[in-house]
């Protein structure tokens, strides 16, 4: 009974994913096929961001069809947010792993709401990545006054409520 | 003064593997990840930045190890 209850319930997933070893050209085609593997499935895209290129943190290694190892040092990394059934998910996640192009696929359970909002200077389409803070912030930064990295919070319901009101006077 | 934590003070409520700008303010010159002691962080998020962080690290976003 509970298996039964598990099948049908509808989720959000996110699947990121590393695509290397193809032409620029074609990584935005790979894109789609990886979608339309989910869409055949039933899944239905929420949300997604085109893979864009970043240098990777370390070398990933993938066996290539000769026997040989790849070494990837950039890969085009994108991600897709989706809505699915949970028991068609684990076979969205086998097909996306068989795709040649994908070097690494992350496949996690989240909200629908936008948790990511993107880095502030967006890097040229197929341009260099922008370059991140070189070091990896010293504790100390920190500790003596956090300089915040995103946007001040949203404003407070009063706030809002009263700039609406102005507003209306005015109309 | 006791410190605050960062992410109810930006009232972030998800922590995303992705947002690396944010999470590299978390982990020292060697790739580790900070204490919640030296950061102030909650207990809550500094769990769910540890998720995000190995996340992360599983997509080449960020290192295992630096230096």
């Amino acid at each position: 009974m509970d298996k039964t209850d598990r099948e049908d319930r509808i989720e959000v997933y996110e699947i990121g994913y590393l695509i290397a070893g193809v032409p620029e050209e074609r990584v935005s085609a790979e894109a789609d096929a990886l979608k339309g593997v989910a869409t055949s499935e039933g899944a239905v895209i929420i949300a997604e961001e085109a893979p864009r290129r970043e240098r990777l943190a370390y070398t990933i290694r993938k066996k290539a069809f000769s026997g040989a190892y790849d070494k990837h040092d950039f890969a085009y990394f994108g991600w897709v947010k989706l809505e699915a059934a949970s028991d068609k998910i684990e076979g969205i996640k086998k097909r996306v792993e068989a795709l040649p192009s994908v070097l690494r696929m992350l496949l996690i359970s989240t909200v629908r709401e936008n948790t990511y909002l993107g880095k502030r200077a967006p890097a040229a389409p197929g341009g260099a990545v922008p370059a991140r803070s070189a070091s990896p912030e010293g504790d100390k930064a920190k500790e003596g006054g956090e300089a915040p990295a995103k946007p001040a919070a949203p404003a407070s319901v009063e706030d809002m409520d009263k700039s609406i009101d102005e507003m209306v006077k005015e109309v | 003064m006791k410190k605050q934590c960062y992410f109810s003070q930006h009232n972030i409520k998800h922590i995303d593997y992705k947002d690396t700008e944010i999470l590299r303010r978390f982990i020292n010159p060697h790739g580790r990840l900070i204490s919640r002691r030296r950061s102030g962080i909650s207990a809550k998020y500094q769990r769910e930045l540890a998720t995000a962080v190995k996340r992360a690290r599983f997509m080449g976003l960020l290192p295992y190890v630096a230096k």
